[in-house]
């Protein structure tokens, strides 16, 4: 009896061991960019590049955080001037995201209920030579088109996890909504 | 011999039987900017839609009926809200396939405008819809296609026809393409 517990409890300490350290969620707010997002891991703020035929050449402001080989990214990209075309510049975003990739979901997406409905789109799509499964979420709203990407790396190779939607799902555009202690990002500047 | 004549009676008597499809024409409206073609008469209607996000709003319809498909072009005046552009043409085609059967939903590309398109199964066994959906300059600008059960060739390629006509550039139209009517408001 005394060998059997002595068993079990090697053997719980020894899986809790072997299981990678998760990092808390935490939440994350840009009043200046209207939006709220919750991820694990510790975000970095970048500036990157966009080009598409209807976009143009742009720059993204990007927060990015990776954690249990998951890569956590979201991305900005400002079209103040062409806010009527911007059903059009989404959805080359959103084409642009599953073009050359196996798609195994592409769905609507709703942030907010009623008349503050934000509509957009997910997708999930397996990257070419097994480099990992995506999931995007696509949204455009106050001239600003905000994607948030989820990538599960070969690494971690549990394509199933649920941590990619849950971070796709925590996105609010009703700063009200967000958690009250969320992390301020700042924005960076671009040229 | 006598096996051969038969075989011709029987393909006489077919297209005898087979319901008289009304030639496809081309439509264009300059003011609007997009052009179609469908078969059958023109019907020039007032419809509405509601959403959440756009409020109500009053419909533009051009309508054709033919061979038990019904054949809809809907422009929707958004000029007002035009900034909301991917809510408002996100929210029509989630009205259109809310609580309905979805068959397909994928991109609806054409050249240099991007949209969507579906297919649902209507409830009750009431037809196959097929639409496609896109917003440009201030419009909702959409084609459905409906196989109503009379006909009841759900696979029928006329959907597709219809729904894939649809062009923003007036240079695409088809030279003899008829200019729609604008109802005065």
């Amino acid at each position: 009896m005394r060998r059997w517990v002595l068993a079990a409890l090697a053997g719980s300490a020894l899986t809790m061991a072997a299981m990678p350290a998760q990092a808390a969620w935490k939440s994350y707010i840009n009043r200046e960019l209207g939006f709220s997002f919750m991820a694990p891991g510790e975000v970095k703020t970048s500036v990157g590049t966009y080009r598409g035929n209807i976009a143009g050449p742009r720059q993204t402001i990007v927060y990015r955080s990776v954690e249990d080989n998951i890569e956590y990214k979201v991305m900005v990209m400002s079209f103040i001037q062409a806010q009527a075309e911007g059903a059009n510049i989404l959805g080359e975003r959103e084409y642009m995201f599953q073009d050359g990739k196996k798609v195994l979901v592409d769905t609507f997406a709703r942030v907010e209920p009623g008349k503050d409905s934000v509509y957009g789109r997910k997708i999930v799509v397996d990257l070419p030579d097994k480099k990992g499964r995506s999931t995007g979420a696509f949204y455009f709203t106050k001239g600003k088109l905000i994607s948030l990407e989820a990538t599960v790396l070969p690494a971690n190779g549990d394509f199933a996890s649920p941590d990619p939607g849950r971070f796709i799902d925590s996105v609010a555009f009703v700063l009200s909504r967000t958690e009250p202690g969320a992390v301020e990002l700042k924005t960076p500047k671009l040229e | 011999m006598r096996l051969t004549a038969l075989a011709a009676l029987v393909v006489t008597f077919a297209a005898t039987t087979a319901p008289a499809t009304a030639a496809w024409r081309g439509y264009i409206s300059h003011p609007l900017g997009f052009a179609f073609a469908a078969p059958g008469d023109l019907k020039v209607e007032k419809g509405t839609y509601r959403g959440a996000v756009a409020g109500a709003r009053d419909t533009l319809v051009y309508r054709f009926i033919d061979d038990d498909i019904e054949y809809k072009a809907v422009v929707i005046d958004m000029s007002d809200k035009a900034n909301d552009a991917a809510t408002l043409l996100g929210e029509a085609e989630y009205t259109f396939q809310e609580d309905k059967k979805v068959l397909m939903d994928p991109f609806g590309r054409g050249a240099r405008q991007y949209g969507r398109q579906l297919t649902i199964d209507l409830p009750n066994s009431a037809g196959r819809a097929s639409a496609a959906f896109y917003f440009i300059n201030g419009r909702i600008i959409s084609l459905k296609a409906t196989v109503l059960p009379a006909n009841g060739d759900y696979n029928t390629p006329e959907m597709g026809r219809f729904v894939d006509s649809i062009t923003f550039f007036t240079v695409r139209a088809e030279d003899d393409a008829i200019e729609l009517p604008v109802p005065s408001k």
